[in-house]
C-alpha cells in the first residue's frame, strides 16, 4: 500500500510539473490577450522539427540549433499569429478560432510532408540517461529534468509577474485593459512580450521530453489538448489556477493508471473536468486576472 | 464565320465524345479492372498502393491475366467510412472494377463488403480486405455465405488466427524455448481487434491469459493501453514489480515509440517486450527511438529472408521503384493480386463470377511471405505455416529474424547483452 502511494505521489509530482511546460504558455497567452490560442500545439511541432532541420539539414550543433528554433518560434509567434491572425481577427472570435486550428493543421501536414514517418526523426537532447530510485519508484534522470525545468521555468515567470515592473503592467492589463491603457501602459509591447514569453515553455518542453516522447508531425494536437483541459479546470487565463490543475491532472492520471486501469487515464481526467466545472463554473481560479 | 466556326466545334466535340463512348466497352470487356481503395495518408496503406502498383507492373509486362491487361484504379478513402462507401460505389459502378482491394482498417472492410453485397447481383466482382486483422469480414462470409461470398481477407493473422496459431503455438514456442520466460506480462491496446484476443472467442479458444496458461506458463500483470496514451513509466512500473520474464504486447497501434523511450530508462529496462506489429518493426524505428529499441522484438515481414524466391525482388522492388518501404498491409495487397490472377487463369472466364469465386477458394500461389490461398468455407487466407511473419529482434540497429528457427538469420540475445 505504501509503495502504491509513493508510485502515485512520485509521478503526480513528476508529470504535474512536465504539465506544467505543456500548459503554461497557453494559459500566459490566455491570460493576457483573452486569446484561446488553438493554434498553441503547432509551437511543439515547430520546436522538434525546426531542431532536426537545423541539426540534420542544415549540418548545426544542438546549442545552435536550439537558438534558432527558439527564434523562429518568436518570429512565428509574432508576426504568423499576432500580426498576422490576432491583429486581424481581434474582434472575430470564431474567425480567430478557425483561422488559427487551421494555420496549426496546414504546419502540421506540411511538415509530415517535408518530413514522413519514414524520415526516423530523433532529438538528441538525452542530457541525463538512467534512471534513480525515489522511495520504491524508479524514475527517468531525463524525466525528473523535465519536471525540475517545469519548475524552474514556472517559478521564473511568476517571479515576473509579482516582481517586476513589467509583469505588474501584464497584471493590470489582465485585470483592465482600458484602465491600463489609462495609465499609460504600453499594450502592443506587453502584447508582444506576451507572445515571446508564451513560446519559450514548449520549446523547453520539446528539448526536455524529446528523449521520451514520440516527436511525430502531429505531436501537437495531444499536446495541446492536454493544455487545454489544464488551463480549462485551472480557470481560463490564470496561473495560479493553472499549476493548481497541472498537478490535479497528474493525480487523476496516476491514481487512475495505479488503482484503476491505465487506459482510463486520460477519460478520468476529461470526466473530473466535466464534473469540477459543473460545480464551479469558471474552473479553479475563475476569475479575470492572471495570477 | 464565328457562329459556323462554333457550331463546328460544338458538333464535333460531341461527335468525339460519342465516338469515345462507344468505344469505351470493348475497351472495357478488353481489360481487367482492379479497384484499389485506401487512406492515402497513412503510411500502411501508400505502401499497400504502391504493392498493388507493382504487381499490376508486373503481370502486365508477363502478358496480362489471360492475355488481357490490367488496370488499377486508385481511391483515396481518407480513412473516412462515408467516404470509402462512396469510392467503392464508384469503383465498381462506375469504374466497373472486377475486383475492389481494401486497404486499410478492417472497419472500412466491413464498409466494402456491406456495400458490395448491395451491389453485387447488378455488378459482380469480388472484394479483398488486405489490411484488416479483425475477425468481422471473414465472419460475414461464415454467417452468410450467398450474400457475402465475393468478399475475401487476406492478413498475417486475423484475430482467431491470433489467438490459436501465434498465441497458442508460436509465442509459447518463442518466449519458453528461445527467450526462456515463465512468466509472462500482457499489454493490449484497446481495439476491435484486440477483443476476441483479451476476452476469447466461444467455442474457438479461450482468452490469450488462458492459451498461456494453458501452455504452462503464469500471467503475472495484464493492463489494457488506450491509443491516445503517452505516458507508460508508471505501466512499466507495475511491470517490473510482477517480476515477468517477458512483455507480450499484442499492439500495433499504439504510440510505440514513447513507449520504447519510456522502457529504456525504467525498471522493467532488462525485460524483453514482444509487438505485434507497428512502427517498431520499420527500419526507421532504431533512428526514432535513438537505440533504445535494442533487444526488443516484434513482428515483422521488413527484413531479407528469402522466405519464397518472390520475397528479396518484391522488398527491392517496392523501395528501388516506388520509394516506398513494405510495410504492413503490402505484402497481403502483392500477394492477393497475384493470387486473383491465378484463380482468373484457372477460371479461364472472367464472366461468371461463381466460378471465380469457387477458385479463389481453392487457389494456392506462391507469395512474398510464403503461399497464398483462401479458406474455402470462411474465406480467410491460409494462415501460418503458408503464410510467415518473422520475429525479430533489434541488434546493433538491425532486425534480426531469430523466429521461427527455419528462417532465422540470428539468435535472440538478451536485453542487457544488447545494450552494452
Amino acid at each position: 500500500m505504501i509503495t502504491l502511494i509513493q508510485n502515485i505521489l512520485v509521478y503526480t509530482l513528476i508529470w504535474g510539473s512536465i504539465y506544467l511546460l505543456i500548459s503554461i504558455g497557453f494559459s500566459l497567452i490566455c491570460g493576457v490577450l483573452r486569446i484561446f490560442h488553438l493554434g498553441y500545439g503547432i509551437t511543439f511541432v515547430i520546436a522538434a522539427y525546426a531542431m532536426w532541420f537545423f541539426l540534420t539539414d542544415m549540418n548545426m550543433g544542438l546549442v545552435t540549433s536550439i537558438i534558432l528554433m527558439i527564434l523562429l518560434q518568436i518570429f512565428i509567434a509574432i508576426v504568423v499569429f499576432y500580426k498576422g491572425v490576432f491583429q486581424q481577427f481581434l474582434d472575430e472570435e470564431e474567425n480567430l478560432l478557425v483561422v488559427s486550428i487551421l494555420l496549426f493543421l496546414f504546419a502540421s501536414n506540411f511538415i509530415n510532408w517535408m518530413y514522413p514517418i519514414t524520415a526516423g526523426v530523433s532529438i538528441p537532447t538525452r542530457f541525463f540517461p538512467g534512471s534513480v530510485m525515489i522511495g520504491a519508484v524508479t524514475i527517468s534522470k531525463q524525466m525528473i529534468a523535465a519536471a525540475v525545468t517545469g519548475i524552474i521555468v514556472t517559478f521564473l515567470l511568476v517571479l515576473m509577474f509579482l516582481k517586476t515592473r513589467t509583469g505588474l503592467i501584464i497584471r493590470a492589463m489582465s485585470q483592465d485593459l482600458n484602465a491600463a491603457r489609462l495609465m499609460g501602459a504600453n499594450v502592443d509591447n506587453m502584447y508582444y512580450l506576451a507572445m515571446i514569453l508564451s513560446v519559450i515553455p514548449p520549446a523547453i518542453c520539446v528539448i526536455m521530453i524529446a528523449p521520451f516522447w514520440s516527436i511525430d508531425p502531429h505531436m501537437g494536437m495531444p499536446l495541446l489538448i492536454t493544455a487545454l483541459l489544464i488551463a480549462i479546470l485551472g480557470g481560463l487565463g490564470n496561473l495560479k489556477g493553472n499549476i493548481i490543475a497541472a498537478y490535479l491532472i497528474a493525480l487523476i492520471h496516476f491514481s487512475t493508471n495505479f488503482l484503476l486501469a491505465p487506459r482510463f487515464m486520460t477519460f478520468a481526467a476529461l470526466v473530473a473536468t466535466l464534473i469540477f466545472l459543473i460545480a464551479k463554473r469558471g474552473g479553479i481560479m475563475a476569475g479575470e486576472t492572471i495570477w | 464565320m464565328q457562329k459556323s466556326r462554333l457550331l463546328f466545334i460544338v458538333v464535333s466535340t460531341v461527335l468525339a465524345v460519342i465516338l469515345f463512348a462507344s468505344t469505351a466497352p470493348a475497351k472495357r470487356e478488353k481489360e481487367i479492372r482492379l479497384g484499389f481503395m485506401g487512406d492515402l495518408s497513412a503510411p500502411f496503406s501508400l505502401s499497400a498502393e504502391a504493392a498493388a502498383k507493382l504487381a499490376v507492373e508486373e503481370i502486365n509486362e508477363a502478358g496480362g491475366i489471360l492475355g488481357r491487361p490490367v488496370r488499377l484504379f486508385v481511391e483515396d478513402t481518407g480513412g473516412e467510412i462515408p467516404k470509402g462507401i462512396e469510392v467503392y460505389k464508384k469503383l465498381v459502378m462506375h469504374n466497373r472494377v472486377n475486383a475492389v482491394i481494401v486497404a486499410e482498417k478492417v472497419e472500412m472492410g466491413v464498409a466494402g463488403i456491406q456495400i458490395g453485397a448491395e451491389l453485387f447481383r447488378e455488378f459482380p466482382h469480388v472484394m479483398f480486405s488486405t489490411i484488416g486483422s479483425g475477425d468481422a469480414i471473414w465472419h460475414h462470409v461464415r454467417d452468410d455465405y450467398d450474400r457475402f461470398k465475393f468478399g475475401f481477407q487476406t492478413y498475417y493473422f486475423v484475430s482467431s488466427h491470433y489467438l490459436e496459431i501465434l498465441g497458442g503455438k508460436l509465442l509459447p514456442d518463442f518466449y519458453g524455448n528461445v527467450v526462456g520466460a515463465k512468466k509472462i506480462a500482457i499489454l493490449y491496446e484497446d481495439m476491435d481487434w484486440t477483443r476476441p484476443i483479451r476476452r476469447g472467442l466461444p467455442g474457438v479458444s479461450p482468452p490469450l491469459k488462458e492459451v498461456y496458461e494453458n501452455a504452462g506458463f503464469e500471467v503475472v500483470y495484464e493492463a489494457t493501453l488506450s491509443l491516445d496514451q503517452q505516458v507508460f513509466s508508471s505501466i512499466f512500473e507495475r511491470i517490473a514489480q510482477s517480476e515477468t520474464d517477458i512483455i507480450d504486447c499484442v499492439v500495433g497501434y499504439i504510440d510505440q515509440v514513447s513507449f520504447i523511450k519510456q522502457w529504456v530508462d525504467s525498471p522493467a529496462r532488462n525485460i524483453p517486450w514482444f509487438f505485434w506489429g507497428g512502427i517498431a518493426g520499420m527500419p526507421m524505428a532504431w533512428d526514432m527511438t535513438g537505440g533504445a529499441i535494442a533487444g526488443g522484438s516484434i513482428g515483422s515481414s521488413f527484413v531479407r529472408v528469402p522466405i519464397t524466391e518472390k520475397t528479396i525482388p518484391f522488398m527491392d522492388n517496392m523501395i528501388g521503384k516506388y520509394k516506398v518501404g513494405p510495410i504492413f498491409g503490402s505484402h497481403t495487397t502483392y500477394d492477393t493480386i497475384f493470387g486473383y490472377r491465378k484463380a482468373l487463369e484457372q477460371a479461364g472466364d472472367l464472366k461468371d463470377i461463381n466460378r471465380i469465386i469457387k477458385e479463389l477458394e481453392n487457389v494456392r500461389e506462391t507469395a512474398v511471405l510464403g503461399t497464398i490461398g483462401w479458406d474455402p468455407k470462411y474465406h480467410y487466407n491460409i494462415p501460418y505455416p503458408e503464410y510467415i511473419t518473422p520475429i525479430v529482434q533489434w541488434q546493433d540497429g538491425q532486425m534480426v529474424p531469430v523466429y521461427p528457427e527455419d528462417i532465422a538469420l540470428g539468435s535472440f540475445k538478451p536485453v542487457t547483452e544488447l545494450r552494452k
